[in-house]
Formats: C-alpha cells, sequence, structure tokens
C-alpha cells in the first residue's frame, strides 16, 4: 500500500515537470512572433535618440561614453553582461538602440533578422592591449610585435579574414618555437569578430589570432582566458593574466590601472536599432538542433554538468568536514565554557560568511585571496563553496545536538565516558539524524549556489548554456534546458534523500 | 565507609541549594532522602555524581578523596585521572532513564563496560544478559528503547548502570516519571537489589516504598537535613515539627 502511494507521488511529479516542460517548449510560439512585424523603424540619427533607453554592454567604451553623454537626452542606459544580451533585448523590444563595437554590430545584424546600424557612426576609437602597470618589459615587446605584423602584413590578414572573409587568414607558421614561456591573455570571448568561440569550441577573432601571431613572433606559447568583460582590467592588473586583448579602448580610467600597448586597430561604435521585417520562424526541432545538436554543442552541455557536479560534491564534501568541526567547537564552548579562541574564530567565520553574498566571497577568494597563485579555477570554487556552505551546514549540525536532550550528556558522563566519547558515540548520531533534512536542503542550495561559477570564468552547467546562447542568438532553448537539468538533479536527489531519511526513521 | 560527603555547600545564582550537608553511608546500606520539592534532595546526589560542582565541602569514596575544600574556603577537585578512577564507585539512575535511543537495550547496557572498562566484549555479554534475566527483560536484548515502557526503559537504565558493578548505585526518584501502575516493578527490581545487600541512595517520593526497603531515612528541607534515621522512627514518630507537616501532608 505505501509502496503504491510513493509510486503515484513519483508520478505525479514526473507529470508535473513534464507538463512544466511543455509549457515552456509552447512559449516560444509566442515570444517567436515577437514586436518586430509591428515595430517600423523609428530611430535615423542620433539625434532620435531623445528620450529613447540604449543598451550597452558593461564596461565597453560604449558603456563609458553613452554614460557621460549630455547631448543625446537619452531616456536611460541598460547595461548587459554581454553585447549579445543587449542586442537581444533590443530585438525584443526592451530597450530602443544598442550602442557597440562595429564589427560585432556588423555580425550580429546578419544573424538577427529586423534589425539595422545607423549610418552615422556614435564614435571613433582606438584599441590597444592592456598589461600589467609597469610592465615595461612586456609593453615593448609587444608594441615591437605590432609594429612588425602591421608591417609585414599579418595583422591585414587577419583583418580581411574575419570581416571580409576572404584570404587564409593567420596560422601559426610551421615548427613555431614558444621558448620564453607561456603568456595568459584575458578576453571575454563574446564579442565577434575580435573574439569568440566557433564551432569547434575554441576561441577565435581578429584579437585571437593576432595575440597568437604576436605569441609566434615573440617566441611565447598564448593561452586564452574567458571571463566576464570587467574582470579583464582586474585580471592584468592582479597579473592573472599577462595581457588583455578585448576590444579594449583607451580610456584614462582604465589608464589609472593598467598600461596600454600602441594601437593596433582603429574600431568605430555605432548604433543599433529595429528596422520593420518579418521574424524568421523556426521549428522547435529545428531550434532545438540549432542549439545542441550542431556543432556537438550537447558535449558542451555535459561537461558543464559534469563541472557543476564536481563542484558540488566536493563542496558539500568538505562544507559537512569544515561545518563539522565549527559546529563541534561551537557546541562544545557551550556546553562547557572550553575552546574559548576557536570559539571566536568559528563565530568570526560563520558571521563573515552568511553575512556577505556567495558571489562576492567567490571573487574575494579568485581575485584577493589566490591572486598571484596559480591554481585550477574549478579548486577555487571548490574551496569558496565549501567554506560558504560549511557556515550554514555548521549552524545545522549545531542546532542537532542542541536539540539533544541534556540527559543524554549526563548519562554518558555518570557510565565514564569522556566529553569527546559522548558527543561521538551517543550526541552526534542522534543529532545528524535529526538534522538529515536539513542537509538535504542545503545540498540542493549549493548544487545551484554553483552556478555562479561564470563569475570566475568556471564552465559550468550555467555558464555553457550562457556560451550556447551568445553563439545561436537563442536565448529560450539553451536556458530552459539548463533549468530543466537542475529541475531534474534535484528532483533525483529528494528522492534518493527522502529513501535514505526513511530507512533511518525506521531505524529507531 | 563507602561514601563520605561533609560540609557540602552549593548555590545557584545567589540560592543556596545546599548549606553545609553532610552524608556517609556504609556498605550494605540503603538511604532513602525524602523531602518536598525544591529541598535540594537532587541536587544533593548530582553533586555526590558530579553532574554539579560543589562550592564547599569535602567528598570521598572508599576513603580517596575526590573533592576537599582548598585554602581559598572553595572546593577544590583531584585531577582529571584521579577523579575518574574515583567515578568507577558509583552509578546513577536518572529521573528520565536517559537511555541511548540509538542504541540496542543489549548495546546500552555493554557500551560502558566494553569502553571505559575495556573488559573483553565475551565476559560483558553474559553478565549482560544475566543482569537482563534478573530484570526479567532477557527477551528485549534487541529492542531499542522507544519500543519499550517506560517501566522497562527504567529496568534497562539500572541494568546499564549495574553493569558497570559499581560500590553503590544512586536513584534520582526513579519512578516519578512512570506511569502509577509501572512503579511497582522499578520498585521491585531496587527491593531485590536491596535484599541482596547492594548500597544504595533513593531519592524518592513513595513514602511507604522508603518506609519498607531502606535502613536510613534522611529528610531534608530548604537545603539542609532535617531529621534523619531509622524509617521507623522517621515515619512513626518523627521529632521536627517540618517533618511531621511534610509527612501529613502526604498522607493526604
Amino acid at each position: 500500500m505505501k509502496k503504491h502511494s510513493s509510486m503515484r507521488r513519483t508520478f505525479a511529479v514526473l507529470l508535473i515537470i513534464g507538463l512544466v516542460s511543455a509549457m515552456f517548449m509552447a512559449l516560444p510560439v509566442f515570444a517567436g512572433s515577437d514586436g518586430t512585424e509591428k515595430s517600423a523603424q523609428t530611430i535615423f540619427g542620433l539625434e532620435d535618440l531623445e528620450g529613447k533607453i540604449v543598451g550597452v554592454q558593461t564596461g565597453t567604451t560604449g558603456d563609458i561614453y553613452i554614460s557621460d553623454d549630455a547631448e543625446l537626452k537619452l531616456k536611460g542606459v541598460e547595461r548587459y553582461n554581454t553585447g549579445f544580451e543587449a542586442v537581444q533585448a533590443l530585438s525584443q523590444n526592451k530597450i530602443d538602440a544598442v550602442v557597440i563595437d562595429d564589427q560585432p554590430a556588423q555580425a550580429f545584424v546578419a544573424q538577427m533578422n529586423g534589425l539595422t546600424i545607423l549610418d552615422t557612426e556614435y564614435v571613433k576609437e582606438d584599441y590597444a592591449m592592456a598589461v600589467q602597470k609597469g610592465n615595461t618589459e612586456l609593453l615593448g615587446k609587444l608594441n615591437e610585435a605590432i609594429a612588425a605584423l602591421q608591417e609585414n602584413g599579418t595583422l591585414q590578414t587577419i583583418v580581411d579574414y574575419y570581416i571580409d572573409h576572404s584570404g587564409e587568414g593567420y596560422s601559426s607558421p610551421k615548427g613555431a618555437e614558444h621558448p620564453n614561456g607561456k603568456l595568459v591573455m584575458a578576453t571575454n570571448a563574446e564579442f565577434p569578430p575580435y573574439e569568440y568561440y566557433d564551432d569547434n569550441n575554441e576561441i577565435v577573432g581578429i584579437d585571437a589570432d593576432l595575440a597568437m601571431a604576436i605569441g609566434d613572433y615573440l617566441g611565447y606559447e598564448v593561452e586564452i582566458s574567458d571571463m566576464k568583460f570587467d574582470s579583464i582590467i582586474t585580471s592584468v592588473a592582479t597579473g592573472k593574466a599577462q595581457f588583455g586583448m578585448a576590444g579594449l579602448t583607451v580610456t584614462e580610467e582604465r589608464e589609472q590601472s593598467i598600461d596600454f600597448t600602441n594601437p593596433y586597430y582603429t574600431g568605430k561604435q555605432v548604433v543599433i536599432v529595429r528596422k520593420s521585417a518579418g521574424a524568421q520562424r523556426e521549428t522547435i526541432i529545428d531550434r532545438f538542433k540549432r542549439n545542441f545538436v550542431q556543432a556537438g554543442r550537447w558535449k558542451m552541455l555535459l561537461s558543464g554538468l559534469g563541472v557543476t557536479l564536481v563542484i558540488t560534491l566536493f563542496s558539500t564534501l568538505f562544507g559537512v568536514l569544515i561545518g563539522f568541526v565549527v559546529a563541534i567547537i561551537r557546541s562544545t564552548h557551550d556546553k562547557t565554557g572550553g575552546l574559548r579562541i576557536l570559539n571566536i574564530i568559528a563565530q568570526v567565520y560563520t558571521t563573515v560568511i552568511r553575512g556577505t553574498p556567495t558571489v562576492v566571497q567567490l571573487l574575494i577568494i579568485y581575485y584577493v585571496v589566490f591572486a598571484s597563485v596559480n591554481i585550477p579555477k574549478i579548486i577555487v570554487a571548490v574551496i569558496a563553496f565549501s567554506m560558504n556552505s560549511g557556515a550554514y551546514i555548521s549552524e545545522i549540525i549545531r542546532s542537532g545536538i542542541m536539540s539533544i536532550d541534556e540527559g543524554q550528556f549526563e548519562a554518558g558522563r555518570s557510565l565514564g565516558f569522556n566529553y569527546a566519547q559522548t558527543m561521538r558515540y551517543f550526541i552526534l548520531p542522534q543529532a545528524l539524524k535529526n538534522v538529515i533534512p536539513a542537509l538535504g536542503n542545503e545540498f540542493i542550495t549549493l548544487l545551484k549556489e554553483t552556478s555562479i561559477s561564470g563569475y570566475i570564468a568556471i564552465n559550468d552547467m550555467t555558464k555553457v548554456g550562457d556560451v550556447i546562447r551568445s553563439r545561436t542568438y537563442d536565448a529560450f532553448m539553451p536556458l530552459v534546458t539548463v533549468a530543466l537539468v537542475y529541475l531534474l538533479l534535484v528532483f533525483i536527489f529528494a528522492r534518493l534523500w527522502g529513501v535514505l531519511e526513511g530507512r533511518l526513521r525506521r531505524n529507531g | 565507609m563507602i561514601l563520605e560527603m561533609s560540609g557540602i555547600q552549593k548555590s545557584f545564582g545567589g540560592l543556596e541549594v545546599l548549606k553545609d550537608i553532610s552524608l556517609e553511608v556504609d556498605s550494605g546500606e540503603v538511604v532513602s532522602v525524602i523531602g518536598p520539592s525544591g529541598s535540594g534532595k537532587s541536587t544533593l546526589l548530582r553533586c555526590a555524581t558530579f553532574l554539579e560542582t560543589i562550592d564547599a565541602g569535602e567528598i570521598r569514596y572508599m576513603g580517596k578523596p575526590a573533592a576537599a575544600t582548598g585554602s581559598q574556603g572553595k572546593a577544590v577537585y583531584v585531577s582529571h585521572s584521579e577523579l575518574n578512577e574515583v567515578k568507577r564507585y558509583f552509578g546513577l539512575v536518572f529521573q528520565q532513564f536517559n537511555l541511548f535511543p540509538h542504541f540496542s537495550v543489549l548495546r546500552n547496557i555493554m557500551d560502558a563496560p566494553v569502553f571505559v572498562q575495556k573488559r573483553p566484549k565475551e565476559e560483558v555479554h553474559a553478565e549482560a544478559m544475566e543482569l537482563l534475566r534478573k530484570m526479567n527483560l532477557e527477551n528485549r536484548a534487541d529492542a531499542y528503547p522507544c519500543q519499550l515502557s517506560g517501566g522497562q526503559q527504567q529496568r534497562v537504565a539500572i541494568a546499564r548502570a549495574l553493569a558497570l558493578k559499581p560500590s553503590i548505585l544512586f536513584f534520582d526518584e526513579p519512578t516519578s516519571a512512570l506511569d502509577p501502575e509501572l512503579t511497582g516493578e522499578v520498585l521491585k527490581v531496587i527491593r531485590q537489589l536491596a535484599e541482596e545487600k547492594m548500597t544504595m541512595v533513593v531519592v524518592t517520593h513513595e513514602m511507604p516504598f522508603a518506609r519498607a526497603v531502606s535502613n536510613r531515612v534522611i529528610f531534608m528541607d530548604r537545603g539542609v537535613i532535617v531529621e534523619q534515621g531509622d524509617p521507623e522512627e522517621v515515619f512513626g514518630n518523627p521529632k521536627q515539627e517540618r517533618t511531621v507537616q511534610f509527612l501529613r501532608n502526604y498522607q493526604r
């Protein structure tokens, strides 16, 4: 009877998940026929931007210029993490125009229907590479390489390939040697044609290829590290990356944190607006194929899932260890008055961790604590999430210990067990059993919390969904799929945990 | 003398609970401690078993000191290891049984002899089964505490205390948490132990039991021993007005 009803419950939950996904699948039929058909082009020049909302990518020169521009009399500026998000918001009628670099603007307009670029450019700018302040040796070498590559036509070959799609582009000469070691390049690979992921999951583009050419010229191997745009300057300034290259324009503000090379390219900031045009229809299956089957993107998703699981599992493991130690320190102090110093440390730890956002902790651990240490990012994430979750787990376990009757401690002591033995044999087993539901809940929270790993450029499941989105120009499919995978993981875990709980309850 | 306590003082936040109490228990004696609630009888027992620390006074078991009044008039306990030695002499049975709910009856009884006293498992097992037989619980060895009645749990708790072979056994209101129809089976066990000349101190509200089983009755009130002596004397012919009053209230 009991088994039967639990099966029925499983079925009901699966049904709900199925319905929710079906609902999501149906949604784009409405969302897909977005406003592009209705709204005719209303903006033809910069003067038409008055009273409009303009989107930019956070931290780009477009953002910097437009935020200080009083002449345009804008209604507001919306800042997005990527240029793609801004363009997508534009095509969904959320904003009226996007100010963005000329080259990616052309790529976006070619890919998405109903958008056009204004004839008048917004601003002209020079692109340069960023290096750590005071690193004159590297600065000199890079300037020398840029000059040489401009001289011998390599730069032009690269630009031709990516902008006019002509020629062979650049590839390392046969037998290129890199005796001088490795240079890490910080970039934000969501900025075609300067840097973006190609269908082989490799970062390519004008900047990427030029960096490689410079590396070959100077005898360095170049490793590209993909991160959020606003992290690039920090990375270079703290020495995490030797140079930054992401269509970076020379501004005074940036020059306070890093040094710029001579410009290698002159770009334009242009304005993208909507024009009237029919939206392209696409079946769900085509859309699914385009997002996941094409270029084997499902493999990316799978590896993202793996990363998410690895971070979650290890963080839970160490989180429980930390939580245990902290909980025992704190309850020992409460019960016996001992361990005063450790108790103060434990209290500070829980207060700080619980009082600050997890994202901030993650960024601090990566950019501050391990600023000058070369350590795999996954380990950084595991450290950050373990510390974070340890604080919460310690409170869970402590509440479990405190819920055990004082008589149990007294019984242990009256039988000749010391405090530690009483704790270990009698109190903790009971306390743990009491907090099993709360621990399961903490695991679920942690699993979803790891979705912020993308902040330090880890390709976890959420970040992969985002990368796919930036390549297929489809927000719906990758994001909803990622959401469903999380939902499924949590569902499976909750079921397993429920079984464990039931088993423990039956054992008295 | 198995237990000697003298000049025991204990306060909780300014409230004097024990005022200069002295108590000696000789081998084979069964001492009942009676008195109204708040009289300090449970505190006395908790001080004797080191669950509370005394403020001043002296405690000895089998002549070995556990605590003595130091130079500043405060009680000073002996070292950790010496105290552990002394702890072997007594056992304690709680009002709320305090069995370990996650262990079986047998494991509850065997754990301390095996892990604390480091005695061979087979020997302890045989003794534990013998104790359970004595408690009339031999068929409940594998049960968990939550599957037992209160009376059965308390009998397991007594077996658990006896398994350590104490020289003296303390009972802190052993029947107060039980339904009236279950007190009899626990009292029967204590009576049986008395017949076997087990040295015991029982804090209790069961007056007929105290009168029938103990060799000595102590009546406590407001932190002092008001009257003590032969049970027939104390119950039949109390000398102190306070004792008379207390016993009269009880008979109603």
